[in-house]
């Protein structure tokens, strides 16, 4: 236990000083200055450039800048941004958050309607409805998440007028910014009318949730399928029939449990996908995240905001995907490494 | 005449027949694989075959809607867009540039990978390890976010934009390619080649390698859909392939100016990515159900 523990935070530990490097050898590659790109400060004079220079340690070897530059990175101190001034901290603070939520919903909805959908096709596998939501998921896997984003703000923004086209909440409400979430936000503010909000909030929300949520929960549909199916075939699912259990005896005491644990390490792979597609999304329904952020700092050419946003991001994927596969290991310790399989 | 017959059918078919003889029998699959033929032909000769050159803007016909709408013209089958250009020819010069630079892309990234795959597997120890499971959590970083940093170090481009995902798609098949010859090396005629005096190399080309193309066609088609995908995307962010160019991502994102007066220019090309992608998707699908049946039989 304390062994896999360890190992697993020297894995953590080793990856984030890659991903550290990475980040710290863009400020090299990037066109334009090094200083400017590692601070996000333009230096007016040479007195101030000096300055600089000094504070991060430019004028040390390589191995000395990178020791140091993770320690700014540890103490909060991320550079600022080219573009607004402001400082990229507090910029990413408040645009992961928003990612996050979004991508959470989206994750939430495709584990409650795939999961199930997926056991009930896996179980009546080879017939007429396991026929019909096999292909149905195996469409709605294929679909490109922008163009499917672009159709949905078509039809249900532009003709149909159901739902709002743009933003997190209305402009109207004044959501005072605490946790970055906007429904926790909503809850904890005091002068609005939060049931109200909250509606508006969720229409905001369900267009963008759905177009990421269709492409997971197909793809949530067909590992659970197939698991389901493999579960079926094994030899204890013979001698529980054989014993006279119920079906239903049979399907929570034998089938679930051993079929889901499988699934558990493939939702690992699934977070990337997730990730990507909610950021491709957050630019169609300029939705305040840290997708539509970076896309529009490379636009841009905000330099020192894609060093950081690039570190942030990866940082929340690998923590995620690390964390997921420790859980899995220890539920699950037959499982010697993590498998990824295909959807 | 042998006395006896020692097997009983009539012809015994190798592994690739019989695998051709179970993807057929499914129709869905089969259909799957007639589209991505024409796909592929459509990118072979679409220079040939389209009507009218692509990048060509006429401003007698701007905007014509495509020909089964009342007022549109066989002239142009899916219409025009704001520049007067024909939709199906820059849609057929677009499936050339999209489905054939992920083709290669992907041809690249299982070359690299199978490589480097090869060479992790069969070595071992810490070193190896470590360099494992850093380059699995590596794997988890998005597609599209070594896509902003490529652009940004080496400016936009289709090229640019393939090296991303080409990047992004290379640990997979190390993944696969590493845990195939791990377990593959732990075989009995592996080691009976061992003992027979084999090198790795040979080892690697006469026994690992022709069992290990199957799980590739596998991964590659897996990998192919992705590349589609991922590729369109960069387009239509503007961070791929740039806007004269006739790539599928960046005909929707052009169309997308004039989405309300002429939703068919946004329309046709997402079902083009679509098409494309459910099409690589079955034929994926099929040929693994036929690889589970063969193998399961």
């Amino acid at each position: 236990m304390i062994k896999i523990l360890i190992r697993y935070a020297i894995l953590f530990v080793t990856t984030l000083l890659v991903l550290a490097a990475l980040s710290f050898s863009l400020a090299y590659l990037f066109p334009g200055d090094v200083l400017v790109n590692l601070s996000g400060i333009t230096p007016h004079n040479a007195a101030q450039r000096a300055a600089l220079m000094r504070q991060y340690q430019l004028d040390e070897p390589y191995i000395f800048q990178f020791i140091h530059y993770v320690g700014e990175l540890l103490r909060g101190n991320w550079g600022y941004s080219f573009v607004s001034g402001l400082s990229l901290r507090e910029e990413i603070g408040i645009a992961m958050p928003a990612t996050i939520e979004l991508s959470a919903y989206a994750l939430l909805t495709a584990i409650l309607v795939g999961v199930p959908l997926g056991c009930f096709a896996g179980l009546r596998s080879y017939s007429k409805s396991d026929y019909i939501i096999n292909s149905a998921s195996m469409v709605s896997y294929s679909f490109p998440v922008f163009w499917l984003a672009l159709v949905f703000i078509l039809i249900f923004s532009l003709e149909m007028g159901v739902a709002p086209l743009s933003g997190r909440v209305s402009l109207l409400f004044d959501v005072p910014d605490k946790t970055g979430f906007i429904l926790l936000d909503i809850i904890l503010a005091k002068n609005i009318d939060s049931a109200l909000a909250l509606g508006d909030a969720l229409k905001h929300l369900i267009l963008p949730t759905i177009s990421i949520a269709l492409i997971s929960t197909a793809s949530m549909i067909r590992l659970t399928r197939r698991s389901v199916i493999d579960v079926l075939n094994s030899p204890y699912i013979a001698a529980a029939e054989s014993r006279g259990l119920s079906k239903s005896q049979i399907f929570f005491r034998h089938i679930l449990r051993n079929a889901l644990l499988p699934i558990l390490p493939l939702m690992a792979i699934q977070i990337t996908t997730l990730i990507t597609n909610a950021m491709i999304v957050e630019t169609l329904f300029s939705w305040p995240g840290i997708g539509n952020w970076l896309i529009q700092a490379i636009y841009q050419r905000d330099y020192p905001a894609l060093r950081v946003g690039m570190l942030a991001v990866a940082t929340v994927v690998v923590s995620f995907t690390i964390l997921i596969d420790l859980f899995n290991r220890f539920i699950d310790p037959s499982r010697e490494k993590y498998e990824r399989a295909t959807v | 005449m042998p006395q006896y017959s020692l097997y009983q059918e009539e012809s015994q078919p190798s592994p690739w027949q019989r695998t051709w003889e179970e993807f057929r029998a499914s129709h869905i699959a089969f259909t799957g694989l007639i589209i991505l033929t024409l796909f592929f032909f459509i990118a072979l000769f679409a220079p040939i075959v389209a009507p009218y050159d692509p990048l060509q803007q006429n401003i007698d016909v701007l905007l014509v809607p495509p020909s089964w709408e009342s007022n549109g013209t066989i002239t142009h089958l899916f219409g025009t867009d704001a520049l007067g250009r024909d939709v199906f020819s820059r849609i057929m010069v677009g499936c050339r540039v999209t489905f054939g630079s992920s083709i290669l892309l992907v041809l690249i990234a299982m070359l690299v990978g199978v490589t480097v795959g090869t060479i992790a597997g069969m070595t071992s120890g810490v070193r190896s390890s470590v360099i494992n499971h850093t380059l699995d959590a590596l794997m988890a970083i998005p597609t599209l976010l070594i896509a902003i940093i490529i652009v940004a170090i080496l400016g936009t481009g289709l090229v640019n934009s393939m090296w991303a995902i080409t990047l992004a798609l290379i640990p997979q098949f190390i993944h696969h390619t590493r845990a195939f010859v791990r377990s593959e090396m732990k075989k009995e005629y592996i080691l009976a080649s061992r003992l027979d005096g084999a090198t790795s190399k040979q080892l690697f080309f006469h026994s690992i390698l022709p069992n290990m193309i199957e799980m590739l066609v596998v991964q590659g088609s897996l990998a192919l859909s992705i590349a589609v995908i991922d590729i369109s995307a960069l387009g239509f962010l503007n961070l791929g392939a740039q806007p004269p160019l006739p790539e599928l991502g960046v005909i929707l994102a052009d169309g997308l100016d004039v989405a309300y007066i002429a939703p068919w220019n946004v329309a046709l090309p997402g079902l083009t990515i679509f098409l494309m992608v459910l099409a690589i998707n079955i034929v994926g699908d099929g040929l693994r159900s036929a690889l589970r049946k063969r193998l399961s039989h």
